[in-house]
């Protein structure tokens, strides 16, 4: 008796604990949906409100309308798309030529993949923008694409499931007389499929919300602002008054998709993330 | 048989050369030009061959400068504090839900700020720590508080900013947590129970000895993380007076992009390198005095 009332206290200790950390984390997110359908007035209003009197749900036609988000969103995709694409092939191919092809100076060039990713990224900003402007890219997406085309993550992640396939697969393979492109693409790739997945979700999430790269480059030409810049411009621009309220609109169409491709690839996307976790251990 | 050997040399290469072409232009060129530049006296508007060569002035400018060394400051509180916080609350909530009910749907709330554009969440807490109508200083003054300046009063700035950092990490490291705790095996619980052993004590004989590597491991990606905070800090520090959140990242994205001083940004990109540097060779030879015997 006394040790199921213990039990019992513990497990509500537990869930109140739980619920009130759940309850912080869901506030911010509630608040934007609920202010990206107020008007002006109520944005502002003392004491703040935490409900629309009465949704404004013509603020997201109104978004449209005033702010160029359509245009951002073109551009966020077009550079998230073409990099994990690119970040696929790129990781797949060089992941099997580390973990099954042998040749020599493999083993250094993989620990120098590894190692480039210590390298803070502020070393790269201006070598790669005086590039850039050399190139004559900086008004085009290669200057927001070129830079990501190959990930060191990504090869490191491909590699470590490429090794996890049996070479007699492979052999056997070779015996029939298959080159190592055609393993590549018809044995490799097919069982790579969930590995594929999850790099691809990592990858496009992660340009999806990128913001120091774009912001440098698209100082100078706006037509390729990413939503992320657009969205910080309009917010940190304080004399737009009329767009003011329509910033946590635009947030909110910010936000959705990312979250919505968690919440539907979870499983993936979890995985990666904890691979990225333990894989250096 | 030599003929394949060789046709997997070539195979081997080719399937290497995107990556190859790729790291030579922007992994090797920029290393060597960014240390070259660091030499220099350079606004990029001139070509980078006419640029004076000015030896180390620029490391010992930056170290002359207030707003750098402030920087510094403000880094290093930044980093430490939020890793610890962030770390001990992810801890203890990953040890909450463990084996909860629902854990799958509490996982998924935790971790939403994870995925969010950071843009986005610097934004939010903008508003939502205006001092007059903000939702954070409305509850404050709801429990008999006094609502605060959260971001324009210096002595609380860069706490708010550290406060939302944390909001938006405890997911992604509480998850890796309990990746981990699922692979502590049931039956040291079971033994310790046999022993007689309480809650807290499971955590601090059994759960946290056995936690070590990932914690280690979460300090390590966390710091290196936290040095090159940029999103957050840039946008929810413009209206701290003087600068003074100022970070690392902050100042050589300014130095470089706004006054044109490519060399002063570069000295302090690779002043940045050399911190993270050493935190990493930090965390091997931790690992290497025992921390990875933790799980045999």
């Amino acid at each position: 008796m006394n040790r199921n009332v213990k039990n019992l206290l513990w497990e509500t200790f537990r869930y109140s604990i739980i619920i009130f950390g759940a309850f912080w984390m869901i506030l911010p997110f509630f608040w934007l949906f609920s202010a990206s359908l107020m008007t002006p007035q109520e944005l502002l209003a003392f004491p703040p409100k935490f409900l629309p009197a009465e949704p404004q749900w013509k603020n997201y036609i109104e978004v449209v309308k005033k702010i160029p988000i359509l245009m951002y969103y073109k551009n966020s995709l077009i550079v998230a798309i073409s990099v994990t694409l690119s970040v696929l092939l790129t990781s797949s191919l060089a992941g099997y030529s580390f973990a099954k092809l042998k040749f020599p100076g493999r083993e250094a060039f993989f620990r120098f993949v590894l190692s480039t990713m210590m390298f803070p990224v502020f070393i790269f900003l201006i070598p790669v923008y005086y590039l850039m402007k050399l190139f004559g890219w900086l008004n085009n997406y290669l200057s927001l694409i070129t830079p990501f085309m190959v990930s060191g993550y990504g090869i490191f992640l491909m590699r470590q499931f490429i090794l996890t396939i049996p070479n007699e697969l492979l052999d056997s393979a070779r015996i029939d007389g298959a080159n190592e492109l055609k393993i590549y693409l018809k044995i490799i790739i097919p069982l790579l499929k969930p590995a594929l997945a999850t790099l691809a979700i990592l990858t496009f999430i992660g340009q999806w919300n990128s913001f120091l790269w774009p912001l440098i480059v698209t100082s100078s030409s706006q037509h390729l602002m990413t939503l992320p810049v657009g969205i910080s411009r309009l917010s940190l621009a304080f004399s737009t008054t009329e767009t003011q309220h329509l910033i946590l609109t635009a947030l909110v169409l910010q936000v959705i998709p990312t979250v919505a491709l968690f919440l539907f690839l979870q499983r993936y996307y979890i995985k990666g993330f904890v691979l990225s976790g333990f894989g250096e251990v | 048989m030599k003929k394949s050997l060789e046709n997997r040399i070539g195979a081997g290469y080719s399937f290497l050369a995107p990556a190859i072409i790729f790291y030579s232009i922007f992994f090797l060129f920029p290393v060597i030009f960014s240390l070259l530049v660091s030499f220099k006296k350079w606004n990029m508007l001139i070509p980078f061959t006419k640029a004076p060569f000015i030896g180390w002035k620029n490391f010992l400018d930056l170290l002359k400068d207030e707003l750098f060394l402030m920087s510094l400051r403000n880094t290093l509180l930044y980093a430490l504090l939020t890793v610890s916080i962030t770390l001990t609350i992810s801890l203890f909530y990953a040890i909450m839900i463990n084996k909860a009910k629902f854990s799958v749907f509490w996982r998924f709330i935790y971790f939403a700020p994870v995925v969010t554009p950071q843009v986005a969440i610097a934004t939010i807490w903008g508003y939502l720590y205006n001092p007059n109508n903000g939702l954070l200083n409305a509850i404050l003054r709801f429990f008999g508080f006094k609502g605060l300046n959260w971001l324009t009063d210096p002595s609380t700035a860069l706490f708010s900013i550290i406060l939302t950092a944390i909001w938006a990490g405890i997911g992604g490291s509480m998850l890796i947590f309990t990746a981990s705790l699922k692979n502590i095996p049931q039956e040291y619980y079971d033994a310790a129970k046999i022993d007689g052993a309480t809650g807290f004590k499971e955590f601090w004989y059994i759960t946290l000895p056995l936690l070590k590597p990932t914690l280690l491991f979460l300090s390590a990606t966390g710091l290196i993380g936290a040095w090159q905070v940029f999103d957050l800090p840039y946008m929810l520090g413009r209206n701290a007076p003087a600068k003074s959140v100022m970070t690392v990242s902050w100042y050589t994205y300014e130095t470089a992009f706004q006054y044109l001083r490519m060399g002063r940004a570069s000295a302090g990109a690779f002043l940045l390198f050399v911190v993270i540097f050493v935190i990493t060779l930090i965390v091997l030879w931790i690992f290497r005095k025992g921390g990875i015997k933790g799980y045999e």
